[in-house]
């Protein structure tokens, strides 16, 4: 499996080389994590493959947007999946605007909490995550990929709706404060 | 401008998701503009959505899709589509026109600027509203408020969650101080009766979750500019 940086450094070479080969290994890599997500969150095979599709032709055409000192590839790449699956659902657009596309004069100082750096970020994101408990994990993937409501997610793991709310509220609790290095 | 008062872990997460319906994503990302704070929190909240992508059990896709997408960047190399801009940046079809009266020359988020803005109108004493209407969802609800100082408005509870962004001026009410910046997050479960602050009246955006259900304060507030 590709490390981040490869991942980012494919990107990178779409965006300078027009890289075709870099693409090759970035479509195997990400077009089947993109439709599990997909499908995931609701949307039927064939539409998940063509959002999917999408995704990837987004890739190739925003390449040189891609900024890793913002977002790590995958990042990146699911914000992207995300934001073709709201308008899929003709949601609003406002959701695209996040960092990176903040307006600069908007934008004060960053404090100490922002200037982590983006790899570091994602590096301990992924830690903070494998030291949740396999309860707060699964309430978490739930409710982060699908649509589900939280009194769905509970009837399907046959626990009470308080239960699957405190749970996502200790596992978010938990995720911040590992971010936060008050592990 | 600090804000004090800042999204909740779950609406970020739900931001995040893409799961936050349109109206208090365009609430939030007005509180998102001006706090680097919760923009760093999204951005760690995004980068779960990337950490889950890589771990997610992948899913084969069919023979020929990757053929298929070859064959498209081919095309897109012989054939450039109008160069993809950032949305920002692109000219905006449905560019509303700014209420006849924003008063103390402010200036409208950035996130608002794509949307359609109503005039103001009078909805009880000393409390006008103007619709907001957003360009890639015109069903989402979302009412810009101005209410006079030492307006009360009557307590309330909320039959979703009440996501309220003060642009000017300021209210209180018992969970505390809303200053310019500042983001309320009422619970469905949470009554509270906000009264403008004394030194000036106060303008906020304001989007209930859950959308018809028109009883209570503010929903009888965004009444008359639902499209039912
Ligand atoms: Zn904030
Ligand atoms: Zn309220």
């Amino acid at each position: 499996m590709p490390s981040a940086d490869e991942l980012n450094g494919l990107i990178l070479r779409i965006a300078r080389d027009r890289d075709r080969q870099a693409y090759g290994r970035l479509y195997r890599h990400f077009a089947p994590r993109v439709t599990a997500f997909l499908r995931k969150s609701g949307l039927a095979p064939n539409v998940a493959e063509e959002l999917t599709q999408e995704t990837m032709l987004s890739i190739w055409r925003k390449a040189s947007y891609f900024d890793p000192a913002r977002a790590g590839a995958s990042t990146w790449i699911f914000t992207i999946a995300r934001n073709l699956r709201i308008d899929h659902f003709r949601r609003s657009r406002v959701v695209e605007v996040t960092e990176s596309e903040m307006p600069e004069e908007s934008d004060p100082a960053p404090s100490g909490e922002s200037m982590l750096l983006t790899s570091e970020r994602e590096a301990r994101v992924r830690t903070a995550m494998t030291a949740l408990s396999d309860e707060q994990a699964t309430v978490l993937r739930l409710s982060f990929f699908s649509e589900k409501a939280h009194s769905e997610i509970a009837s399907e793991l046959g626990i009470p709706l308080g239960t699957v709310k405190s749970r996502v509220r200790l596992a978010l609790g938990r995720l911040r404060a590992l971010l936060e290095g008050e592990t | 401008m600090t804000s004090r008062h800042h999204a909740t872990d779950e609406t970020l997460m739900r931001l995040a998701a893409g799961q936050l319906p349109a109206g208090p994503a365009l609430v939030v990302a007005t509180h998102l503009a001006t706090c680097p704070v919760c923009r760093a929190r999204l951005a760690a909240f995004e980068a779960v959505g990337g950490a889950l992508l890589e771990e997610i059990e992948p899913e084969a896709m069919p023979p020929g899709a990757f053929a298929a997408a070859m064959h498209a960047i081919d095309e897109e190399e012989r054939a450039p589509a109008a160069p993809s801009l950032p949305a920002r940046s692109r000219p905006s079809a449905g560019r509303g026109r700014a209420p006849s009266t924003l008063p103390g020359g402010i200036v409208l988020p950035a996130p608002l600027k794509e949307c359609e803005i109503g005039p103001w109108r009078w909805i009880g004493i000393g409390v006008r509203a103007s619709a907001v209407t957003l360009p890639h969802d015109p069903s989402a609800r979302v009412t810009l408020l101005r209410v006079g100082p030492n307006r009360k408005l009557p307590e309330h509870g909320h039959f979703g969650t009440e996501f309220t962004q003060v642009l000017v001026g300021s209210f209180s009410d018992e969970f505390g101080r809303y200053m310019p910046g500042d983001l309320s997050e009422m619970d469905q479960d949470v009554e509270h009766q906000p009264i403008v602050d004394p030194d000036g009246e106060c303008i906020c955006l304001a989007a209930l979750e859950g959308g018809m259900r028109l009883t209570g304060f503010f929903g009888r507030l965004i009444q008359p500019f639902v499209r039912l």
